[in-house]
């Protein structure tokens, strides 16, 4: 069967812009939640998330001009990434070209001020029309979802074919996992596979805010996102990007790559319960988990660390939590289990993206990163869940998990890259 | 590797829900159009619905219908109906985690009516976006259930809600070729042993105003603005049983037809970037739209795109002026259908929409692969384009050629917007 190895990474994140900033903040245990500066959210109920600070769009634009036409954070975020990956695994061009493209993103955006602009008029569908094609060269009204994938298939080629997946919280895990089963199947011999999303805008945020997942404790962000904890009340909007270079392991052996981590395995599943919440029997995770160990060929008792999906609502984690002592057995309570969004908010889409980039920094530095914000212990959620400070890492394999809104769920599996050539 | 068949197809389109009725009023002339709702704003002065189309119908007293958009409605009724149509039982046929779910669907469906009130209120006087009238007073306005509404994957999850398919699966959007992926995703869940059986398919709704206006602003209709025609927007969901085709013949499914090879091409050239520096003719900024569009409602031929552009195929690259006409190069077309290794005279269910250069490429990248269509259908340029269904109606239609034995091989070309590109072989079994 054909390998897949990790050649190369790039992330943009409420920790920090690029890998290491990433890497330094979530070992640190540092939280990178706080009050919206993007836009003015004082009177919203909501008024914090992860915020990615000191991000410039004006140079990604400068290198990415095709960008130029678009007003969508997220866009940006996942070029700044693709970008830092593709340089980190010095990736020839000419390997790209042929190359395959798994990108999840999230929700559209549209410009809420082209819609206000016409607030007044008799009719705002027409009034709207007719402006927008008054200025045809204006930026978009709305940013198609497959942009991000247009302007890096301009760039890069990538004419093995060019996947946006829209699984919600599930896709980010499923582009990478998508990409490993089209490699192994010899599709193509390297995949660019990322994903982004922003959901920090007036609509986003106060869409959200109205679903009653989100915590609302504007006072104290930084520990408002508390997954496994029994105080947790709601999660915690983030924004970032992340994506992976993938190739087949002779596709990296020929060129001299280094080799971050291997993808072992992929598995999704559906819940096919509500929209709103999760099963509570914990039924469609257990099977995603158990889909990816199939495939990896691997036994419960292999898996040496879980990266949780972890959101810190009330539902969410006591599901996971049940769902992975099912799967594990007695190994559920020998392995850590953190979660990264304690730190990074829920990055909706781009949320197993950034995980699985975790997982592969885990497996390279030898650190399982905490869980921060952990302090009142939950009877339904007792598992290790490496409270406030990171340790050190001597197992080989680590689970990730993402489970999406709707019910889609989704899990990969990453092994260290030690016994590789 | 597994072979993989159609036993189910369901359709909900402005021209019927089943293939045979579909094609049927495709043969007999039909075009579903009607005015749009933006009359004389917009370029493409039509728009194609499912007309007295009510979920209620199919499922009656159901609450959750509350929580979903019509893009939801149109993918659970076209779902159930495949599932049906292929006599499955989902948890005896099969379990209901060895049925995977693979589906597109478009942009984003919200509608001008679920925000308005949001927007009036978050207006100041000046026009402009009043964020602090927005968090006190515009939020309160919209239903929570909103955000639920517009996530792009909440038609699929729908659709495994009521269908009860717990498998794997992925959501693409938003265009015909992610359609297209979809299909493929569930044909080698199959090949790969991953699951016998997956329902696959997308749904669309292309009809309302913001959807409209996003398509305008994107170049869709610039063909409208050049020649007076092209693609009609329209809405519609399909879906498909795909099934391993041993496990098929064990079960004794009635088969529709086989899907023996899929293609795809990713385009190289710039997408809409590139044409974005220059407005077409005739749109100079500050210039009205009336004066831009050169057709109304009341002056297209109701037949107005049928075959436009076969007769004057090119080889080389099929280039529109602007838009989205110059990614369709005929040699990386071409290259797509000549890896599909056809023989004989296949039928051809073509991409043509209506827009002309759309048309000119498809039928140029035919005649260089080598490929002589026995037949030509053009199902959107009769039921619109509902972007994100196309590729599962195109390859629904393929199948129900196939299975007429009018012709043994039908290619089901899902060419179109955005940058991804694919095509089916579909062969009577």
């Amino acid at each position: 069967m054909t390998r897949v190895v990790v050649t190369g990474m790039g992330i943009v994140s409420p920790l920090g812009i690029g890998r290491e900033a990433f890497w330094s903040g979530l070992t640190a245990g540092q939280s990178g939640i706080g009050p919206i500066t993007l836009f003015d959210a004082s009177t919203f109920p909501v008024r914090f998330g992860g915020e990615v600070k000191g991000f410039a769009p004006g140079p990604v634009i400068e290198r990415f001009p095709a960008a130029a036409g678009s007003r969508d954070r997220k866009l940006l975020l996942a070029l700044a990434a693709a970008e830092e990956a593709i340089a980190d695994a010095a990736l020839p061009h000419a390997a790209l070209r042929e190359g395959l493209l798994c990108v999840g993103v999230g929700l559209e955006s549209f410009c809420l001020e082209d819609l206000t602009a016409h607030a007044r008029a008799e009719n705002l569908g027409r009034a709207l029309a007719r402006s927008i094609l008054a200025r045809y060269d204006s930026p978009w009204f709305q940013t198609p979802l497959d942009r991000t994938a247009a302007i890096l298939g301009d760039r890069y080629g990538l004419l093995a074919g060019r996947y946006t997946n829209c699984s919600a919280c599930a896709a980010g895990t499923q582009v990478v996992g998508e990409a490993w089963q089209m490699l192994c199947e010899g599709h193509a011999a390297v995949a660019l596979a990322g994903a982004a999303d922003s959901m920090l805008n007036p609509l986003g945020l106060g869409g959200f805010s109205l679903l009653r997942v989100l915590s609302d404790e504007n006072d104290r962000p930084q520990r408002a996102c508390r997954p496994f904890d029994a105080t947790r009340h709601g999660t915690v909007l983030g924004e970032g990007a992340a994506f992976l270079v993938l190739e087949t392991l002779d596709h990296a052996a020929d060129r001299g790559a280094t080799v971050c981590a291997e993808v072992l395995g992929y598995g999704s599943s559906l819940d096919a319960f509500a929209v709103s919440d999760p099963d509570p029997s914990g039924r469609g995770a257990v099977a995603s988990m158990r889909r990816a160990l199939r495939s990896a060929g691997l036994e419960p008792g292999q898996i040496d660390c879980v990266s949780a999906h972890a959101t810190g609502t009330p539902k969410n984690d006591a599901v996971e939590t049940a769902a992975i002592k099912e799967v594990l057995g007695r190994r559920a309570y020998e392995v850590p289990v953190h979660a990264v969004k304690s730190m990074t908010g829920h990055m909706i889409a781009a949320s197993g993206a950034v995980e699985a980039a975790a997982a592969v920094l885990t497996l390279a530095r030898r650190t399982v990163p905490p869980t921060i914000n952990l302090q009142a212990p939950d009877p339904a959620c007792d598992l290790d869940y490496v409270p406030a400070e990171a340790r050190a890492f001597h197992g080989d394999i680590v689970l990730s998990n993402s489970f999406g809104f709707g019910g889609q769920n989704a899990t990969v599996i990453l092994g260290r890259s030690g016994d590789l050539p | 590797m597994a072979e993989v068949v159609i036993t189910g197809i369901g359709l909900v389109t402005p021209l019927g829900r089943s293939p045979a009725e579909v094609l049927g009023r495709i043969a007999a002339g039909e075009v579903a159009s009607q005015p749009s709702p933006l009359g004389e704003a917009l370029a493409c002065p039509l728009v194609a619905p499912v007309a007295d189309f009510d979920p209620q119908q199919y499922f009656p007293e159901n609450k959750a219908l509350r929580l979903m958009n019509r893009d939801a409605e149109l993918a659970v009724v076209a779902a159930r109906l495949a599932v049906q149509h292929a006599r499955i039982a989902v948890g005896r046929t099969y379990p209901a985690d060895e049925i995977a779910l693979f589906g597109a669907t478009g942009l984003s469906g919200i509608r001008l009516d679920q925000i308005a009130r949001l927007v009036e209120h978050a207006a100041a006087a000046d026009g402009s976006l009043d964020l602090d009238r927005f968090g006190r007073v515009a939020l309160r306005r919209i239903r929570p259930v909103l955000s639920f509404k517009i996530l792009a994957n909440m038609p699929m999850c729908f659709v495994s809600i009521f269908e009860g398919v717990c498998g794997p699966n992925a959501v693409y959007a938003p265009w015909e070729g992610q359609g297209a992926q979809a299909i493929a995703a569930g044909i080698r869940a199959i090949r790969r042993g991953e699951v016998p059986c997956a329902l696959v398919g997308g749904c669309d709704v292309k009809t309302h105003e913001l959807a409209l206006v996003s398509l305008q602003q994107l170049g869709v209709f610039d063909s409208w603005v050049r020649h007076g025609r092209g693609t009609i927007p329209g809405e519609a969901a399909a879906f498909l049983v795909l099934e391993d085709e041993s496990r098929a013949h064990q079960r004794s499914a009635r088969i529709c037809a086989r899907i023996r090879r899929y293609a795809f091409r990713s385009m190289a050239a710039g997408w809409l970037a590139a044409e974005r520096s220059e407005a077409p003719a005739g749109a100079a900024a500050g210039e009205g739209a009336t004066a831009r569009r050169q057709a109304s409602s009341a002056d297209v031929p109701r037949r107005h795109c049928f075959c436009e552009g076969l007769a004057h195929g090119t080889l080389g690259h099929a280039h529109d002026e602007r838009g989205h006409g110059t990614q369709h190069g005929t040699r990386a077309l071409a290259g797509m259908f000549f890896s599909l290794t056809i023989s004989g005279r296949p039928g051809v269910i073509a991409a043509g929409d209506g827009d002309v250069a759309v048309s000119q490429a498809e039928r140029a990248a035919l005649e260089r692969s080598g490929i002589e269509p026995s037949s030509i259908f053009y199902p959107k340029a009769h039921l619109g384009n509902a972007f994100a269904a196309a590729a599962a109606i195109q390859v629904a239609l393929a199948a129900e050629l196939a299975s007429r034995g009018e012709t043994r091989t039908v290619l089901a070309n899902c060419l179109g917007f955005g940058t991804e590109q694919g095509s089916f072989v579909v062969e009577a079994v």
